[in-house]
């Protein structure tokens, strides 16, 4: 589901769904939540695949995200497709996640 | 009402064979997808999910055996019931599969008519079970007094307030509807989400409703009105409270003044509200800068007027609306909801009608659809 694609100053993470829902969200949090506790490094998240993303899959990248600010570390959003980018602005997803095109732009 | 077609996974290493079973199932109403392998079948179960399993047991790389105790080990597949194809009659390695809580058995020499027959018949019984705990628990809440949806709404002058709540797939899931009068002068109207989906979801509503429905009373109390505030001190107890870490809900919150007929509104992570224009017939959003409850101790919520002119109209929605399931996936889409909206407001609906357009088809329903509109009279 999750893939670790480069480590360097961030986790560049691959997300492989093109649906990514309830059925997934879970075991989403797990993985990603063991990454922040093994490595202790920020994630960037390249939801380029991701075609849909239900509230149950938003849920679990919030959890995340609240459980890396915990660490002081950060989950940063890249590759969103453009239904997507515009669900996350609509419900103001954006204030508290920084999102970029791609990896390029994050370093 | 449209009979849902039945999506089965068919893994088996024999192109030949799964061409026979897909073609038997497909002729008996059944929507198949097929795989070469388990490794392959594991892929696909990432992005659909299908209402059961028939797998082969001989297999290269992983036979049907590994494959379903890696299934049994994740919990989003562990209960899609599941069919072990066999050509062994090896009774021993049928009594390990059935220790696997494989639901059944089938020898692959069973003529396919019986195969099909035998997976209605186990299909009909998870159903029916289902539905016999989702009645115990419906039993349970409606002995506790829960509602998730009003029984009326509060006269509220010159504003006609209706709504529409469907569940998916008939079981409750996250969203809430509530109509709070406070006294003779304030009426709230709220609608919120909790992110997740089903029976889980559900059972964090009352927890929330609970939440919502005492910060609103003592903030009345204390008299303080602000929508702003109310949301608040509902985030502050929802971030401290370890029983609902890590749980999300979106909330569109509003104040009715029924002395001067004001409207007040605050947003916690809500889709945007539509605010039809009757006189210009422009549909505008109205938008909050409020974050989900439960995100961060501090939600940056604020409060605003809207003000309806005569035969305006407002409308509060959660996501069930705008997002559905096409052909090519499943889509959220904002824009078109607001767009196909307005161009059937042009006609000056009644709700009923305006439901009937609007909400989404059987099929094509991805989840809790909730709608309210308040129409200035």
């Amino acid at each position: 589901m999750i893939y670790i694609v480069k480590e360097d100053k961030y986790l560049q993470v691959d997300v492989n769904l093109t649906e990514a829902n309830l059925n997934n969200a879970n075991e989403f949090k797990t993985q990603i939540i063991s990454l922040l506790d093994q490595k202790k490094k920020s994630i960037v998240l390249n939801l380029a695949q991701v075609q849909y993303i239900d509230s149950s899959f938003l849920g679990a990248i919030v959890a995340a995200l609240k459980h890396a600010i915990s660490m002081q570390l950060d989950v940063i959003l890249v590759g969103l497709q453009p239904d997507i980018h515009n669900l996350v602005k609509l419900i103001r997803l954006d204030k508290v996640f920084k999102i970029y095109n791609d990896y390029s732009e994050v370093l | 009402m449209a009979q849902i077609a039945k999506n089965i996974l068919l893994v088996d290493d024999n192109p030949l064979y799964l061409k026979l079973l897909s073609q038997a199932f497909t002729k008996e109403g059944f929507a198949c997808q097929t795989v070469l392998s388990a490794g392959e079948a594991i892929n696909k179960l990432t992005s659909y999910t299908p209402d059961a399993i028939l797998s082969d047991y001989e297999m290269p790389d992983m036979n049907g055996m590994e494959f379903r105790k890696q299934l049994l080990q994740l919990p989003a597949y562990q209960d899609i019931p599941f069919i072990f194809l066999t050509g062994n009659k090896d009774t021993q390695l049928m009594t390990a599969g059935l220790g696997l809580q494989a639901v059944d058995y089938v020898l692959k020499d069973t003529p396919v008519n019986v195969i099909v027959a035998k997976l209605n018949s186990l299909l009909n019984t998870v159903q029916k079970q289902r539905e016999l705990s989702q009645q115990e628990i419906r039993r349970a809440a409606a002995a506790l007094n829960i509602r998730v949806v009003p029984d009326k709404i509060p006269a509220m002058n010159g504003l006609q307030v209706d709504f529409w709540h469907k569940d998916y797939q008939d079981i409750p899931g996250g969203d809430f509807i509530d109509f709070i009068e406070t006294d003779d002068r304030y009426a709230f109207i709220l609608l919120g989400d909790i992110m997740g989906k089903r029976w889980k979801a559900w059972f964090f509503i009352f927890t929330f409703l609970s939440y919502i429905r005492a910060a609103i009373r003592f903030s009345i109390l204390s008299g303080e009105h602000s929508t702003a505030v109310i949301l608040q001190k509902v985030n502050y107890i929802v971030c401290h409270d370890d029983m609902l870490r890590d749980v999300l809900s979106s909330l569109s919150l509003l104040r009715v003044d029924r002395v001067t007929g004001q409207l007040f509104y605050a947003g916690a992570g809500d889709m945007p509200l539509l605010h039809y224009h009757a006189q210009s017939g422009e549909l505008k959003q109205v938008n909050s800068s409020g974050l989900l409850l439960g995100m961060f101790a501090d939600g940056s919520y604020d409060e605003q007027e809207i003000k309806l002119n005569s035969n305006d109209r407002l409308f509060i929605f959660t996501d069930g609306l705008t997002d559905y399931a096409a052909e090519e996936g499943k889509k959220s889409d904002y824009d078109s909801f607001a767009l196909r909206l307005q161009q059937l407001l042009t006609y000056n609906p009644s709700f009923e009608s305006l439901k009937q357009e609007l909400v989404p088809k059987i099929e094509t329903l991805v989840d809790d659809c909730t709608i309210i509109q308040i129409h200035k009279i």
